[in-house]
């Protein structure tokens, strides 16, 4: 569903690319793991797939469609789910609220439907009245399962993560991956996530590394 | 709506902030409806002043060109001498359209014969000693006393008996006041006996009503200056039979009260075409109006430069805190960006934000406007009552020193311009308008406040929303 095409990147110069030419294929109902060196450049591919910004060459299509032509901030309302390393939460909201935002902002089909929300939460193992204190309150791994749950509820087909374990103990780590895998299974999205970590790698269906500016499969 | 919703939970949830933008916002607001405030007070007072003032026309002699006469004139002594009103020319006015009634005012002043007149230490015996020629008792007659300024205004109210109405034309009927009364032991009733400033004839008059004045101030200065206390109102008819019988059927002024203020320009128009302008001149009566206008105009121009100050400065102030609460909320902003919110709905919660503390504040500043403006106020009101009276009392001591009249008992009872020229009566009368600043909150007011409050809001919020219109979503979450 989401392809590269011929896809470059540099920050100040191109002879500096820290990509060139990426030609990458992502299908849903699918997991995807990008691992590489740190400084490779992950976080910023994983940039360019979630619209946060442009190539300096080549496109990014969506079921055929450049995602340019969607409009970038269209694009992440519609078609892409963020979850980052560091949660981005609203923090003046509870987790609830998190859900119900996001929800009506992205326009999903749930929006408004407190009682899934809630549910969705529910099934993150987040108690009631968690659901309805400040988000800041709750662990690392509760925030982050928040934040998964806000992709959960939301429509996009597509979801990006960038480091979702990295704060993240043993055992959050594993729930967090089992997450991931159900919603590329269970709900069919695609899902792409950037580790270092190798145990959150090796669950993933599908694996990239990112090396000498080239990705190639694992 | 969501990001009404936002805007809402954001504001509950950081209540330390919100309480700072109450505030800071309700003190901007409240500066900027006392400057509204004590604007529409100016401008209420200023109306009242023309309302109350505005509907009258005075007639009088044509002093500017008696002037050009003596001046003129080959004598050794020149003298000023003005023609007196003619009853007939002033009838002339009289019915004309729109002319509700008229007033008219002969003064003179004779020497008390049967009791004492009120000395007062700097009274009348002065150094030079009294003139022959002025009597201690200022005599003003007039057609009706209650149509006297002094009286209009109550500076002078009747107590006992009654005042004196166009009945009493002909009759030896008096007004006196009530300092007199109780020194002489004088009651309603009582006839009392003066003298004409010759000596030569005694006249009686009958007491019909007795009078007290708040003035506290000599309505006349100069040589002859006799105590408030000392003014007797009679007839016209009286006062004209004191002065000579060249006199009779004549006037120093007349005093035409015309239906509406809005007539006014229309009726003296009409009136200076049916008298002769080199011997009359007939002149609206708004002293005391101009007075407050010009000082309510400074009061209002003040007012003015409050709000607009205020209303910068607060931009200013509102924008420096939003672009710092932009910076401070730059990671909340990235998380709606990346969820695809656009930057127009955000910078929408963020002005929503602003307008809910906007009515909190407007509401807080309502119920402490009105003692802020009040304040504020009466402490502009005093300044301006201070320079108003020293810029008024110039042109209302020549007006005395002007009034001579011709021959005659003239000097002292001259400036008691019953119409109420442009005396002390004129000035007393303007500054108690001036302290009365009436600072009232209404429903324009808060609409007004609102509105003022609202373009603030708008101002500052996009002032500060260039911060969201480039903040970069990848820099603010990827870090
Ligand atoms: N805004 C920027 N301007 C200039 N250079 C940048 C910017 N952001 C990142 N870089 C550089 O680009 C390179 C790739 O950065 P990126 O964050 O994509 O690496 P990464 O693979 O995610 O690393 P890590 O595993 O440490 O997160 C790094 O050398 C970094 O210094
Ligand atoms: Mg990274």
């Amino acid at each position: 569903m989401l392809k590269t095409k011929d896809l470059s990147y540099w920050y100040d110069q191109k002879k500096n690319s820290l990509f060139e030419n990426v030609n990458l294929e992502f299908e849903a109902g699918q997991s995807y793991a990008i691992v590489g060196q740190s400084g490779s450049g992950k976080t910023t591919f994983l940039s360019l797939i979630a619209g946060l910004d442009k190539p300096k060459a080549g496109s990014i299509e969506l079921d055929g469609k450049d995602i340019n032509k969607i409009g970038l901030t269209n694009y992440r309302k519609k078609d892409v789910s963020i979850v980052f390393q560091s949660y981005n939460l609203f923090t003046y909201m509870s987790p609830l609220n998190n859900l119900l935002t996001a929800m009506s902002v992205t326009e999903s089909r749930h929006a408004g439907d407190k009682e899934y929300a809630q549910q969705m939460l529910a099934k993150l193992g987040l108690t009631d009245s968690q659901m309805k204190t400040n988000v800041q309150q709750l662990s690392g791994g509760q925030q982050q399962r928040v934040a998964i749950a806000r992709t959960m509820v939301c429509d996009a087909n597509l979801v990006v993560a960038d480091e979702p374990t990295g704060n993240l103990d043993e055992d959050n780590t594993t729930e967090v991956i089992d997450l991931f895998q159900q919603i590329a299974h269970e709900q069919g999205k695609c899902v792409i996530i950037v580790t270092h970590e190798s145990a959150v790698a090796q669950a993933c269906d599908n694996a990239y590394r990112l090396e000498k500016h080239e990705f190639s499969a694992v | 709506m969501n990001f009404l919703k936002r805007a809402w939970l954001s504001l509950t949830a950081k209540k330390g902030r919100s309480v700072l933008l109450i505030l800071v916002t309700s003190a901007i607001m409240l500066f900027v409806l006392a400057g509204m405030l004590i604007h529409s007070a100016a401008d209420t007072a200023t109306t009242n002043a023309k309302k109350s003032v505005g509907a009258t026309l005075t007639l009088s002699a044509n002093r500017e060109t008696a002037f050009k006469k003596m001046k003129k004139s080959s004598s050794s002594k020149p003298k000023l001498t003005t023609t007196p009103i003619k009853l007939s020319d002033a009838k002339k006015i009289a019915s004309l359209k729109n002319v509700a009634s008229y007033n008219v005012t002969a003064t003179t002043s004779v020497n008390a014969k049967s009791f004492d007149a009120i000395s007062t230490s700097t009274g009348s015996a002065g150094p030079g000693g009294q003139s022959s020629s002025s009597g201690d008792i200022a005599v003003t007659g007039v057609t009706n006393t209650s149509q006297v300024s002094s009286f209009e205004d109550e500076t002078n109210k009747i107590t006992k008996g009654r005042g004196l109405t166009s009945a009493d034309k002909n009759t030896n009927n008096t007004v006196i006041e009530s300092e007199l009364a109780k020194q002489d032991n004088i009651s309603v009733g009582d006839t009392i006996k003066v003298k004409s400033t010759s000596g030569s004839k005694t006249y009686s008059l009958k007491v019909v009503g007795i009078y007290k004045t708040s003035s506290s101030s000599t309505i006349q200065q100069g040589p002859g200056a006799t105590d408030p206390a000392n003014t007797i109102y009679t007839s016209y008819t009286f006062a004209n039979t004191v002065k000579g019988s060249k006199y009779a059927n004549t006037a120093d002024s007349v005093t035409f009260n015309v239906s509406a203020p809005s007539k006014v320009s229309s009726v003296k128009k009409a009136g200076n075409q049916v008298i002769n302008n080199s011997k009359y001149t007939l002149a609206t009566n708004d002293s005391s109006y101009q007075t407050v206008k010009s000082a309510m105009n400074n009061v209002k121009s003040f007012a003015d430069k409050i709000v607009w100050l205020v209303a910068i400065a607060g931009t200013i102030i509102l924008a420096l805190i939003v672009i710092l609460m932009i910076r401070e909320r730059r990671h909340e902003i990235g998380v709606l960006l990346s969820l695809g919110e656009s930057r127009w709905k955000i910078i929408g919660q963020f002005f929503a934000e602003m307008v809910i503390v906007l009515i909190v504040a407007i509401g807080i500043a309502g119920i402490g406007g009105k003692s802020v403006g009040d304040r504020l106020g009466d402490q502009l009101v005093s300044q301006q009552s201070a320079s108003s009276a020293a810029t008024i009392s110039a042109p209302g001591d020549k007006s005395v020193q002007m009034s001579g009249k011709p021959g005659g008992p003239s000097g002292s009872g001259s400036a008691v311009q019953g119409g109420g020229g442009p005396s002390s009566a004129g000035t007393s009368g303007a500054s108690s308008q001036q302290t009365d600043l009436n600072v009232n909150v209404s429903v324009l007011n808060m609409v007004e406040l609102g509105g003022f409050g609202l373009a603030i809001m708008f101002l500052s919020t996009m002032i500060a929303s260039g911060g969201i219109l480039r903040l970069q979503p990848k820099k603010v979450l990827i870090d």
